[in-house]
């Protein structure tokens, strides 16, 4: 069995942070049944211009192994069987604005009225509460809210937009929080619901910045640069967009990359000897690597200064990463089969567990409404003429 | 402030030296689990890791250990392993980041820990995983975001407009390492529910592929993506007089209410640009006239305005406007920690809570060895656990 099947989700979630969440819950082993209405698709399904050209965005990888049904929320039938769904689930999921679930007739108080230890998870820019908690928001803004933007940069550059491993953080942050409500529920009979701000997520990974800040001292962006070590950073290598990032955090490491680099006066010049020493002639330090790098092979320099005990990678792009032999082995990519029969690659569950199945995708994206059978029929026992009814009077739609 | 937390009952021994383990013991002491940080006589190097507080003491520590105890325990010692043993006897889950290779010598490795303590989650978090051709290679934060794909795609917007032939930009701080704890902490929790005490491999490179997850899949559509290519057509990092914001809009409507902010424009009303596509594919000159009304602007004026207009906007929020943002003061997002060297310092809990209120800190990081009587009773007596 994999780590959380037998738990159910009825999964409102829409764009990219809610989706991911459920994602990654979905991968562990719980039933995802993903709401839709042909009226209001989830945005990722259909095609956007955001990236000049009218395509759809990226809504394979979030909807695999998902169940999918469509409902329509605006019809009185259609909250009802919501209901209906949310009383045969473990978890309710959703990423609206703050109160439209409530506007919908689905808030927290009227789900656990259908289920009363249900654990409704909530996905929003700014939470539940609070002055800003109707904003609308993209990754980009929660980074910006957040602090991660403005603290992402080249020192003499403007902050950087986070993109949507900002939203999948968001995601993951949630996937956590839901587990954690589902051992409250477990141990006391308790539900919960589980308020998770994107923005907030944002702060949480620069924590020690806003607990300096509040002590008084201000971080502002520093690029590639590590204020304790250098070398740090990122170095073009023999071959164009072939970059190599090297991180020295030791003295001895140092000494091993100035023998590397066929420098072995570096090694014991009292110059460089120490990571103050190295930190205040950080400019001259990255010279040397950035000479030796960019006559270098990244692979090959990667792997030698690995085994010297030095922290190096090649700067991977997403054909590096489907090819490579270490995530493959793990099931860290994996293939998945759509219901046309091709495969595609996708990004796997990111750990392995020893005694459970191992996590992962066993079907591809849903139809819209590929699953009503299941759902309406075998698990809300819905018969066929008054599915036909729903059906024709738009409440499945 | 303080609630029920959700994982009370539940306990957790932390082995770790990197930002990745501590993030994952760090989430679930803030969700309510007892988190004992095992350290070395020499102590965790994060207590060395920048940035620091005025007194010295890192800040990264008090982040990523408020709400553990600590005890010294030195696993080079026989005793310093029957510590560890009373401890593990009486764990839900033990969290370690121990290079493989070094894990057999301090009586940790997989397989003496899983025939001593069969029900135990053996939560390990490394950088290439305990798994796999590169187990044991070594990866700090600029390695693991660059392994996990998101490195090669920064910066975008502004920033690769104005330096388009500098190399690659991390993300600040220590975001690939706070990945790999945030799928720990997921990954452990999810193991304790199965009920099948087992060792959980977490690899930092793979957790920030799996956030990076849309970069496998465009390549899977045939688009690679590249940071100076991966922009938003337009809006994105806009500077004003006094800062920066954001700007997105994504829909019809905001798109219009954007047009509108910037007061109904000339240009703005072309046919042409009636189209999302045709609009995107104007992004150049579409920025060019969005920077150059933006600059005339303060930030909180525009911000404010185009909230009014439905118009994604936001500051780029430095850390002390964070701390004293309306919002997060009003959510309650920052508490205050009363530290021994730097009195009151505030620290963010959790970046999810389980009711209006947010979950409280019930103690700052530990002093080194705070909590060694831990350690002195025979079994460690803690609170049991009650399951329904």
């Amino acid at each position: 069995m994999k780590p959380l099947e037998g738990l159910r989700i009825a999964d409102f979630t829409v764009h990219a942070a809610g989706p991911f969440c459920t994602h990654m819950l979905s991968q562990l082993g719980a039933q995802c049944i993903k709401i839709e209405s042909s009226q209001r698709l989830d945005i990722f399904r259909k095609p956007h211009a955001v990236y000049g050209r009218a395509g759809p965005a990226t809504f394979d990888q979030v909807a695999s192994n998902k169940l999918s049904v469509r409902l329509n929320l605006k019809h009185a039938d259609g909250v009802a069987l919501a209901k209906r769904l949310v009383a045969q689930s473990d978890v309710a999921a959703e990423s609206f604005r703050a109160g439209v679930m409530q506007r919908l007739g689905l808030g927290y108080e009227v789900l656990r009225a259908v289920k009363k230890d249900i654990v409704m998870v909530s996905v929003s820019s700014s939470g539940q509460t609070g002055p800003d908690s109707h904003f609308a928001g993209y990754a980009p803004l929660f980074g910006a809210w957040g602090g991660l933007g403005y603290l992402t940069g080249y020192e003499d550059g403007p902050p950087v937009e986070m993109r949507h491993v900002m939203d999948h953080s968001v995601g993951m942050n949630a996937a956590l929080a839901t587990v954690a409500a589902l051992h409250k529920r477990r141990m006391t009979g308790l539900g919960s619901h589980v308020d998770v701000a994107a923005r907030e997520v944002a702060s949480s990974l620069v924590g020690e910045a806003l607990t300096a800040s509040s002590a008084g001292v201000e971080l502002e962006r520093m690029g590639n640069n590590d204020p304790q070590h250098a070398p740090h950073g990122i170095y073009a290598t023999d071959t164009p967009e072939r970059w190599l990032t090297v991180a020295v955090t030791s003295d001895g490491e140092w000494k091993a990359l100035a023998e590397i680099m066929g420098r072995p006066e570096l090694a014991n010049d009292a110059c460089y000897a120490t990571g103050a020493a190295r930190i205040a002639r950080r400019s001259e330090v990255d010279g040397f690597v950035r000479h030796w790098c960019k006559a270098s092979d990244a692979d090959t320099a990667a792997a030698l200064l690995q085994s010297a005990g030095i922290a190096a990678h090649v700067s991977w792009r997403a054909s590096d990463i489907v090819a490579d032999p270490h995530m493959r082995g793990r099931n860290s990519i994996v293939e998945v089969t759509e219901s046309n029969g091709k495969t595609r690659k996708a990004i796997g569950f990111p750990a392995r567990f020893s005694k459970s199945d191992a996590p992962g995708m066993d079907r591809g994206t849903p139809g819209l409404g590929e699953h009503e059978d299941y759902v309406f029929g075998d698990l809300l026992g819905i018969g066929a003429r008054e599915r036909a009814r729903l059906v024709d009077e738009h409440v499945i739609f | 402030m303080s609630q029920d937390k959700p994982l009370s009952g539940i306990h957790v021994v932390e082995h770790t030296s990197g930002v990745a383990g501590a993030w994952a013991g760090r989430l679930l002491a803030a969700m309510g689990a007892e988190v004992t940080l095992v350290e070395p006589a020499a102590l965790s190097v994060l207590r060395r890791t920048a940035p620091f507080l005025p007194s010295g003491e890192s800040a990264l520590f008090a982040y990523v250990a408020a709400d553990k105890k600590g005890v010294i325990c030195d696993l080079e010692t026989e005793t310093g392993r029957a510590s560890l043993a009373s401890l593990l006897t009486a764990a839900d889950i033990f969290i370690d980041d121990t290079p493989v290779k070094g894990r057999a010598s301090l009586g940790i490795d997989e397989a003496g820990i899983a025939a001593r303590y069969p029900d135990l989650i053996h939560l390990s978090v490394l950088p290439f995983g305990a798994f796999g051709p590169k187990a044991d290679w070594s990866g700090a934060e600029i390695n693991l975001i660059h392994a996990g794909g998101e490195g090669f795609l920064l910066p975008n917007g502004l920033s690769a407009n104005m330096f388009p032939d500098r190399p690659p930009l991390k993300i600040a701080g220590h975001f690939a390492q706070m990945q790999g704890g945030v799928v720990a902490a997921l990954s452990a929790l999810s193991a304790l529910w199965s009920r099948k005490g087992q060792c959980v491999d977490v690899s930092i490179q793979d957790a920030n592929a799996a956030v990076g997850a849309f970069a496998i899949q465009r390549f899977g559509d045939g688009s690679v993506e590249h940071r100076l290519t991966r922009s938003f057509r337009y809006g994105g990092v806009i500077a004003c007089s006094d800062g920066y914001v954001e700007l997105l809009t994504l829909e019809e409507r905001q798109w219009q209410g954007l047009v509108h902010l910037m007061g109904d424009p000339e240009w703005a009303q072309d046919p042409a640009l009636n189209d999302a596509v045709a609009r995107s594919n104007s992004g150049d000159m579409i920025n060019e006239k969005i920077r150059a009304w933006a600059c005339q602007f303060e930030v909180e004026d525009l911000v404010a305005r185009a909230q009014e207009l439905g118009v994604p906007m936001a500051r780029y929020n430095a850390p002390h406007q964070i701390l004293a943002g309306a919002h997060e003061v009003a959510r309650g997002a920052f508490q205050n920690v009363q530290t021994v060297a730097d009195g009151v310092i505030k620290v963010q809990a959790a970046p999810f809570r389980f009711a209006d209120a947010p979950v409280g800190i019930d103690a700052a990081a530990p002093q080194p060895g705070a909590h060694q009587y831990i350690l002195d009773a025979t079994p460690p007596v803690l609170s049991k656990r009650v399951t329904i």
